[in-house]
């Protein structure tokens, strides 16, 4: 466990290292929930209070956008052969992995602690244990994202083939999750294929959470179970991929 | 035991068979690309031997890579820092992971030693080259492994550099550290090691301490011949009939290495046959056989000499 916490210690450290991209990303968010949102929120008239909602599915997306940074890191790690040099240390893979994880979920949520603690106290809620269920909500999601971003980064043993899939999951897995619309509003086919979007039931569950109307969300029990689902087969298939892709050396 | 890798078609260590004895400094000598430092990656269970294995410690680095681990601290070629951190979380953050005591007196202790302590709260980024080599150096010192692997230590390291580093390597041990050194710097070796190991194109040549590898060479003395012009057959065939010639290697076309006993005496006779040829000189040197002659002996060929240390004496 002792090791877990110092490969989150490492981790934790880089992002105070980049406070230029966390500025910038801070302004993307506050310029989108405080101009964009209150804009499109008044053209939407068929739904109620979808300010709120727009507002919790874009901190989640881009939750999900900071906890996918991990991958990019361990690109970067490789070519400068720092990879190597975790691989010589005394911890074992699974630790590095669930560390790394961890620590990617754990920066998403303190990039985005900020930004919620304030939206919490415009929305008005202060219930302890919502709060606590919300953030629990957030936080699962971005470990799952962390582990989904390792397992690709490591599978995929190409720069390039990172960059694209990453690309390509970005665009399609906004669009097609509940984080900027209900499921009702979809059209078919898109809305079966968000059914199969974890983005769809965090950002439902964080919604849930913090006393949205329920008619627009998913079944919160389900949203628990597919996000628990989704951060253990993630989580797991990092550490499986990362043991067999790297301890062999055919990062080189 | 018949440690061995393979990268593709590329053979990068073939059947190596070595025993590092505890508390030794073994340097492992060879030129760039002779195998290495990827038989120091298998032996820190980096990467996985395509065949055999290695023990560290009665460790198996296949069977048993994280124990093996625990016992092994490695000072890479190449400094493996991350660049956004400073020298001293670096080496906080590592003696902490490798279960140092007091990682915080100990990482101050080390940054001190090393004239990195003014250099602390720099970013690795912002270092010089030799300081991140230094770095690189504290991480193993910093942990005081049972077994120490470092990778051409001295690499970009200046002449003073150098010396502390060496000073440092020999504390080492002397504290009960078995350390691996692999070098490619004849000088380095000859002072560290107790024993050398000669390795050439994936293979193990040699092994035995530096007077013993001197001793295994032809004759007692050496003398180096460069001449102005290539040298011809002739000349090579007249001087191996001169008695007392144990043996004789061309190092280049005008560069001749000549094994023999007692070269003051044997000197003015050579010199006579190389006057008497019309063989134009450009230098002679007269010496003891060094790990240069024993790389020479032992591979055929010399070690490059833009690899060797500037301004450093052999000892």
């Amino acid at each position: 466990m002792s090791k877990i916490l110092l490969v989150m210690e490492r981790d934790l450290q880089s992002l105070i290292r980049h406070k230029s991209i966390l500025v910038m990303r801070w302004f993307f968010v506050i310029v989108q929930i405080g101009i964009f949102g209150l804009a499109v929120s008044r053209l939407i008239v068929v739904m109620p209070n979808y300010y709120n909602y727009y507002a919790m599915g874009v901190i989640v997306m881009t939750m999900y956008s900071v906890a996918i940074f991990t991958g990019y890191e361990i690109y970067d790690e490789a070519d400068d052969g720092f990879v190597e040099y975790l691989l010589s240390l005394p911890i074992t893979r699974r630790e590095l992995v669930l560390g790394r994880s961890l620590a990617g979920g754990l920066r998403s949520f303190i990039f985005m602690s900020p930004i919620i603690a304030v939206f919490l106290l415009i929305i008005g809620v202060l219930d302890p244990l919502k709060v606590l269920t919300a953030l629990a909500a957030l936080y699962g999601f971005a470990f799952g994202v962390s582990g989904l971003s390792i397992t690709l980064a490591v599978g995929l043993k190409s720069g390039d083939r990172f960059d694209i899939i990453m690309g390509a999951l970005d665009a399609f897995i906004v669009r097609l999750s509940t984080a900027l619309y209900p499921q009702a509003f979809m059209p078919g086919p898109i809305a079966t294929l968000s059914m199969f979007n974890p983005l769809s039931y965090a950002t439902d569950l964080f919604r849930w959470s913090l006393n949205f109307d329920i008619r627009f969300l998913a079944n919160p029990a389900v949203a628990l179970i597919v996000l628990v689902i989704f951060l253990m087969t993630f989580n797991f298939a990092g550490v499986m991929i990362y043991e067999r892709n790297l301890e062999g050396g055919s990062w080189r | 035991m018949g440690l061995t890798k393979k990268y593709g078609s590329t053979l990068a260590v073939d059947h190596l068979n070595l025993e590092v004895q505890e508390g030794e400094i073994l340097g492992l000598l060879g030129p760039n690309g002779a195998g290495k430092s990827s038989a120091l990656m298998m032996l820190s269970t980096i990467i996985k031997p395509t065949e055999g294995t290695a023990e560290v410690g009665g460790f198996d680095v296949r069977k048993n890579p994280y124990e093996a681990r625990e016992l092994i601290g490695i000072a890479f070629q190449e400094a493996k820092l991350l660049w956004m951190n400073t020298p001293w979380e670096i080496l906080n953050w590592h003696a902490k992971v490798c279960g140092v005591k007091n990682p915080r007196q100990a990482a101050e202790a080390i940054l001190k030693e090393l004239n990195l302590w003014d250099a602390r709260k720099k970013l690795a980024l912002e270092l010089s080259g030799g300081m991140k080599k230094r770095v690189e150096i504290a991480k193993v010192l910093v942990q005081r492994p049972k077994v120490a692997i470092v990778d051409e230590p001295t690499a970009q390291i200046d002449i003073s550099g150098k010396y502390q580093i060496w000073e440092k390597i020999r504390s080492l041990r002397d504290e009960g550290s078995t350390i691996i050194l692999a070098t490619n710097e004849l000088s380095e070796a000859d002072r560290l090691a107790d024993r050398v190991a000669i390795m050439y194109h994936g293979r193990l040549r040699v092994c035995d301490t530096p007077r013993n590898l001197k001793d295994s060479i032809p004759g007692g003395d050496v003398i180096d011949i460069r001449f102005e012009t290539p040298v011809e057959d002739r000349t090579v065939s007249e001087l191996k009939g001169i008695a007392g010639i144990v043996d004789l290697a061309l190092v280049k076309p005008t560069h001749m290495r000549i094994y023999l006993n007692r070269a003051e005496k044997m000197l003015p006779k050579i010199m006579q046959l190389l006057s008497t040829l019309h063989v134009g000189i450009n230098s002679i040197n007269m010496k003891e056989p060094s790990l240069d002659d024993v790389f020479f002996h032992y591979t055929g060929t010399i070690l490059d000499e833009t690899q060797a240390t500037p301004g450093v004496p052999s000892p």
